[in-house]
């Protein structure tokens, strides 16, 4: 072990898929892909240094999830730029979509172009921004309806803050799961696990259709080894947040995790690799 | 499919120069930043002495400057700091870093202990949690005091995340805007902050202030310990992981994530501990800076 890495002969064994990869998350850049290029390229050092795998991020597609007309615009009528990343890493990156909650008629649009028909493999339900909503807004439901249709993943961003939301948008586990139970057959991913994990894994427990990710707080030691006792290695796919995070907060809380190898493993890319199967063969 | 293109060359290419295979831990490392016993909120996997102690071997610290997280909450700190001391009486690597309030009545007399009889370094402060500002006088009275008896002061700026505290019991960030002043009025005083996820207005602030001195615990982001010593200096940065309530593996991995040379890694790592704990006077590198 060198600097608290295992050796790369372990790291590769892991098989490392990173379901949470945030370069330039609320804007890649005015030109549509400059600082999403600069933050992907930012983060090499440690994708490399983990011997990651693939990593998914979540793209921006010109529905109005960013507060900038002019980009919207510029991705809404060049979508080629939106699949640039995915060109230049092809065996690296996979891809989601940003829904806004605010539009529910160009995220449909948006569904069928880059899910249906397109390169990618779920979509991203944001907490904050101009495409927030919450997940039980009525406007949400027709686009769980329509992405569980494709046989695409969701990504929920969740938080479970002292004191409360900061804003309506924000979605908790406890409201994932009351989404998630209407849809038993659809795999919801629960983003940060709530960020105050100790409440948010008892808030899905009992949805098993419900997976938490591990990214977006301190690397706060317990979380896994609790989330693995009352959820199952099954239930729990990594996150990194690079580079807004760092690989030691995100890995370190898997690798020193006190579970067995092959939990680790699960965590690490068997879980996402499972639930992203189904979409992956069909593009 | 998209074809491959060079940047997937550069994906799959071997390592860069800054994290060459070559790049070891120093030889000794000194964690700054880590406190013993429980924390009052859950069990920690290694909130027992022996088994942190094993942790920190396996990942080759070899010094560790330890608080007590029983000091978050006991006002009976005497018992809390010789708990402390007999705790890292038994393992060499330990090194006792005591807690003082200056809200409680006679704190001097806990002061006068841990930098007097008990023998250690320094002292640990986490006023977002006993309730008081940098800013009030006593704070400067008690730093002031700290440095003439040779001790130097390690400032929590918090413990966790103020979005997962309890809702019974929560701790503001603590604002480090006012030790520019008592830095200034104090020339010989030794502070570190702990546990802070500097902002880029914070940045601004450490730098500013003299000799401030902040670990790594927090401080994230892929290249967060490059981007905190681009900010204030190479040697104003001190190796530190706040466990066990993080976890280690976390502040050392980050080390070599930020593509930062190993000489400024050992830097970080051991010689600006080094100097903090022996030193009652800023670096010359730093002196340099300060008088540019």
């Amino acid at each position: 072990m060198t600097f608290g890495l295992p050796p790369t002969e372990t790291l590769r064994d892991y098989r490392i898929w990173d379901s949470y990869f945030t370069p330039a998350f609320s804007h890649p850049g005015t030109d549509g892909t400059r600082d999403l290029i600069k933050d992907i390229e930012r983060s090499m050092t440690a994708i490399q240094l983990g011997h990651f795998e693939k990593l998914c991020y979540f793209a921006h597609v010109g529905i109005g999830t960013t507060t900038d007309p002019a980009l919207e615009n510029l991705l809404g009528t060049q979508p080629q730029l939106v699949l640039k990343p995915l060109e230049r890493w092809p065996n690296k990156l996979l891809g989601m979509i940003q829904l806004n909650l605010q539009n529910t008629k160009a995220s449909l649009e948006a569904l069928n172009q880059w899910v249906k028909d397109g390169p990618m493999l779920g979509v991203y339900f944001p907490g904050s921004g101009p495409g927030a909503a919450n997940c039980l807004d009525p406007k949400a439901i027709r686009l769980v309806e329509r992405v569980s249709e494709l046989g695409g993943v969701i990504m929920q961003h969740t938080w479970l803050k002292t004191g409360g939301k900061r804003s309506p948008h924000e979605s908790t586990p406890i409201e994932l799961a009351t989404l998630a139970s209407r849809y038993p057959k659809q795999h919801f991913l629960c983003a940060h696990a709530g960020g105050e994990w100790e409440q948010g894994i008892r808030a899905v427990r009992d949805t098993p259709n419900v997976l938490i990710e591990t990214s977006g707080f301190d690397a706060t030691a317990g979380f896994i080894e609790m989330a693995t006792r009352e959820l199952g290695s099954k239930r729990i796919v990594f996150g990194s947040h690079l580079p807004s995070r760092s690989m030691g907060t995100e890995l370190a809380k898997i690798i020193a995790a006190q579970i067995s190898e092959e939990e680790k493993k699960d965590i690490l890319g068997r879980n996402y690799r499972k639930i992203l199967s189904g979409t992956q063969s069909s593009k | 499919m998209v074809a491959a293109s060079e940047g997937e060359k550069l994906a799959t290419m071997p390592a860069p120069p800054s994290i060459s295979p070559a790049l070891s831990m120093p030889s000794r490392v000194i964690d700054t930043n880590v406190s013993l016993f429980h924390w009052p909120f859950r069990r920690l996997p290694l909130d027992e002495v022996n088994e942190l102690c094993a942790k920190f071997q396996q990942l080759g610290i070899t010094e560790v400057w330890a608080g007590s997280f029983e000091a978050l909450l006991h006002r009976d700190l005497r018992t809390v700091n010789e708990r402390l001391l007999r705790a890292c009486q038994n393992r060499e690597e330990l090194i006792p870093v005591g807690a003082v309030n200056p809200t409680l009545p006679d704190w001097k007399h806990d002061l006068n202990l841990c930098l007097g009889r008990f023998g250690m370094p320094g002292v640990r402060l986490l006023p977002g949690y006993h309730g008081y500002a940098l800013g009030d006088a006593v704070f400067g009275e008690l730093l002031e005091t700290a440095t003439k008896l040779g001790g130097f002061v390690q400032v929590v700026i918090a413990m966790e995340d103020t979005r997962t505290q309890s809702n019974s019991i929560q701790a503001p960030n603590v604002d480090p805007r006012a030790l520019q002043q008592w830095m200034k009025q104090i020339p010989d005083a030794r502070v570190q902050i702990l546990n802070c996820r500097p902002s880029a207005s914070d940045l601004r602030t450490f730098a500013s202030i003299p000799r401030l001195t902040v670990d790594t615990s927090r401080v994230d982001g892929t290249d967060g310990v490059a981007t905190l010593v681009k900010a204030i200096g190479i040697d104003r940065v001190l190796y530190g992981s706040h466990s066990p309530f993080l976890i280690p593996e976390a502040a050392c991995i980050r080390m070599i994530e930020t593509g930062i040379p190993g000489a400024e890694v050992k830097t970080i790592m051991q010689k600006n501990a080094e100097h903090f704990r022996n030193s009652k006077n800023p670096s010359p590198q730093n002196q340099q800076r300060q008088g540019q």
